[in-house]
C-alpha cells in the first residue's frame, strides 16, 4: 500500500483535510493499524453468517403522524429565519 | 450536615426525605466539592449551577408541600458530556461541538430529570468516546484521583474520576469498547455497561451504534442499580431496545450460589499482580460455595481486530455528519465553496479522530469490505456463540477489566496499538451485546485493580448478585484522598 497516496485519497473520500506534518506523522500509525487488523485475516469463516446485533422482533410503531415539541433549530448558528445557511455548491 | 458529598446516592435519596437535610444544602455541598477537587482531577467540564440549584429547590419544595417525589430525589448526577442535555452545552470534548447547545433531552437524562435526580454537570471524556485515557479530550485529560500521575482511563474519564473524588455520588458513562468499565476500575469505582437494547441511545452522540450503549457508575453497587431502574427500559425513541418494560425490576440480594466461569485467556494475559487478584477473587467465591471453574474462549485473540475494524467503521459514518451546518461552532459559510468549507471544518476534529475516521474509511471501502468488515461481523457471530454456550453452563463468567494497572500520562498515547490493547478485557461484551459490570477488587502500588463480571443478554440481575456478594465480603477502597 503506498501509503501516502492512499492516505491522501481516504482524506478527500471522508472530507478531512490534513496538513504535511499530520500526514507524516499519521503514516506510520496508520499503517500499523491497518496491519494489526490484518490479523482478521488468520481465520477462515467462509460459511458463517455476520451478525451485527440480533433482535427477537422488530416492533414499528403506527405510521401515524407525530408532531415533535422541539424546535430542532433553536440553537442553530447559521440561519436566516427557517432556512440553514450553508457554503456556496459549486 | 458536613461532608453530604461522601454520602452514597441510597443515602443521600434516605436522608433528603427522612427531613435530615435539604437537597439545597446538599448541592450547595457537592458545588463546594467540585470547586474544591475539580482543578485537581478535571473530571466535571462544565458545572450547572443554576439549573442544579433551581431543580434541588424545586424538590424542597415538594417535599414541603408533600407532593410525590421521584425515586432519585435530591441525588446529584453528572452526565458524560457526549450525552444531550437540553440548554446545556453539549460538546463531546471535541473542537467540533465547542458550542453545542442541545435543543432537547436524552431520553435517559429525561428519565433522571423525571425522577427528581439533580444534573449537576457534563463530564470530560475522550473526544467523540474515542480512547482508552481521556488523554484525547480538548478540555485536557482527567487526572486519576488516586494518583495524579497517571490517567482515568476512558473514555469516560470524568464519569468516574468525579465519582471517586466525591464530586457526585453517581454519573452516567457511555461503553462502546470498555469506556465505563475502563475508568471506573482505574478509580476503584463500580461501572456497568448494560446489555445492548437496554438503555436507550437516544441522545447519545453516537460513535458506533452496534456496539455502545450508557451505563451508570457509582461507588457501591446498590447506586449503580438505583440509577439502572431509572435509565433502562422500553422507548419509543430508539428501536434498539428490546425490552418492553419500562423500570426493571432489580432485587438486592447476596445470597446466590453462583455457577462461575474464569476466563483462562483473559485472566492469563493480564499483569502478574493483576491475575493473582483475580485468581484471589474466583477462591473467595469457591469459599462461599460457588461452582468455579476456568473456562477457555477460543475466538477471544481476534476480539480486539473485529472490534477495532467495526468500531472505526462506523465511526467514519457517524462522523460525516459534523460540517458545521446544522450544529457546531461559530464559522460562517460566506464565501466558502462547499468541498473546502466541509474540508476545513472538519479540520477541527483531534488526531485519535482523523486517525478513526481514515482507518474506518478504508475497511469500509469497496476492495476491503470483505476482508475486514464482513470478516469481523462474522467474529462477532462466533463470539456471540461460544459466549451463549458458555451461559448455559454459568450464571457469570469472570476476569480482569483491564489488563494492566493505570499508567502515567504520555505512555500510550503516541503509539495507537499499545492504546487499543488495553481494550482486550472489554471489548467481547461489546461485540457480542452482553451486560458486564466492573467493581474494586484490590491495589497494587496504590493503584486500582478491577474484577469484571459477564453474562448473559438481560441478565444484569446475576451481575448483581455476584457483585453484592464480592462486595459485602471485600472491602475495598473507593475514597482516594484529595
Amino acid at each position: 500500500m503506498d501509503s501516502r497516496e492512499t492516505i491522501k485519497y481516504l482524506c478527500s473520500l471522508s472530507k478531512l483535510e490534513i496538513t504535511e506534518e499530520e500526514l507524516v506523522k499519521y503514516e506510520l500509525q496508520i499503517e500499523g493499524i491497518i496491519k494489526y487488523l490484518d490479523k482478521l485475516d488468520s481465520i477462515t469463516l467462509s460459511d458463517i453468517e455476520p451478525i451485527s446485533q440480533e433482535r427477537n422482533s422488530y416492533q414499528l410503531r403506527e405510521d401515524n403522524a407525530k408532531s415533535s415539541r422541539t424546535d430542532l433549530l433553536e440553537y442553530t448558528i447559521n440561519k436566516e429565519g427557517r432556512f440553514i445557511k450553508g457554503a456556496r455548491i459549486t | 450536615m458536613s461532608k453530604l458529598y461522601e454520602r452514597s446516592a441510597n443515602e443521600i435519596n434516605a436522608g433528603i426525605r427522612g427531613g435530615e437535610f435539604t437537597a439545597e444544602e446538599y448541592i450547595h455541598q457537592i458545588l463546594e466539592r467540585i470547586d474544591k477537587v475539580n482543578p485537581k482531577v478535571n473530571a466535571v467540564i462544565c458545572t450547572d449551577r443554576k439549573g442544579a440549584l433551581e431543580k434541588a429547590r424545586l424538590v424542597d419544595k415538594k417535599i414541603r408541600e408533600d407532593e410525590k417525589i421521584g425515586p432519585l430525589a435530591g441525588i446529584a448526577v453528572g452526565i458524560k458530556d457526549n450525552i444531550c442535555t437540553r440548554d446545556l452545552k453539549t460538546t463531546c470534548a471535541s473542537k467540533m461541538l465547542q458550542e453545542y447547545i442541545p435543543p432537547y433531552d436524552a431520553t435517559v437524562v429525561r428519565r433522571l430529570k423525571d425522577d427528581d435526580a439533580i444534573i449537576i454537570g457534563k463530564l470530560n471524556l475522550d473526544e467523540f468516546a474515542m480512547g482508552s485515557s481521556t488523554e484525547f479530550s480538548s478540555f485536557g485529560p482527567t487526572i486519576n484521583p488516586w494518583n495524579t500521575d497517571y490517567v482515568a482511563g476512558g473514555s469516560s474519564g470524568g464519569s468516574a474520576a468525579s465519582v471517586a473524588a466525591s464530586e457526585c455520588p453517581v454519573s452516567l458513562g457511555s461503553d462502546t469498547g470498555g469506556s465505563i468499565r475502563c475508568p471506573a476500575s482505574f478509580c476503584s469505582v463500580v461501572g456497568l455497561k448494560p446489555t445492548y437494547g437496554h438503555v436507550s441511545r437516544f441522545g447519545l452522540i453516537p460513535y458506533a451504534n452496534s456496539l455502545e450503549q450508557i451505563g451508570p457508575i457509582g461507588k457501591t453497587v446498590s447506586d449503580v442499580v438505583m440509577i439502572m431502574k431509572t435509565i433502562a427500559g422500553a422507548d419509543d425513541k430508539d428501536q434498539t431496545v428490546q425490552v418492553t418494560y419500562r423500570t426493571p425490576d432489580y432485587t438486592l440480594s447476596s445470597n446466590e450460589k453462583m455457577r462461575i466461569g474464569l476466563v483462562r485467556e483473559l485472566t492469563e494475559g493480564a499483569e502478574p499482580e493483576i491475575s493473582k487478584q483475580i485468581y484471589s477473587a474466583m477462591d473467595l467465591f469457591t469459599n462461599l460455595d460457588c461452582k468455579c471453574e476456568e473456562v477457555s474462549m477460543d475466538y477471544v485473540e481476534y476480539a480486539l481486530s473485529s472490534y477495532y475494524t467495526i468500531a472505526l467503521a462506523e465511526a467514519s459514518s457517524n462522523l460525516s455528519r459534523y460540517d458545521n451546518i446544522r450544529y457546531g461552532f461559530n464559522f460562517a459559510p460566506d464565501g466558502y465553496e462547499w468541498n473546502a468549507y466541509f474540508a476545513k471544518i472538519r479540520s477541527n476534529f483531534g488526531d485519535e479522530v482523523k486517525r478513526r475516521i481514515i482507518v474506518g474509511t478504508y475497511v469500509l471501502s469497496s476492495a476491503y469490505y470483505g476482508k475486514y468488515y464482513l470478516k469481523a461481523q462474522k467474529i462477532r457471530t462466533m463470539l456471540k456463540q461460544e459466549l451463549r454456550s458458555l451461559f448455559k453452563k454459568y450464571d457469570i463468567l469472570i476476569a480482569p477489566t483491564m489488563p494492566i494497572l493505570p499508567f502515567k500520562f504520555g505512555e500510550k498515547i503516541d503509539d495507537p496499538i499499545k492504546m487499543f490493547m488495553i481494550d482486550i478485557d472489554t471489548v467481547i461484551a461489546n461485540l457480542a451485546g452482553v451486560p458486564a459490570i466492573t467493581v474494586p477488587a484490590g491495589f497494587s502500588n496504590d493503584l486500582p485493580i478491577g474484577l469484571q463480571m459477564i453474562a448473559g443478554e438481560f441478565q444484569e440481575q446475576k451481575l448483581f448478585n455476584a457483585a453484592l456478594l464480592f462486595e459485602s465480603k471485600t472491602n475495598i477502597d473507593r475514597n482516594p484522598e484529595l
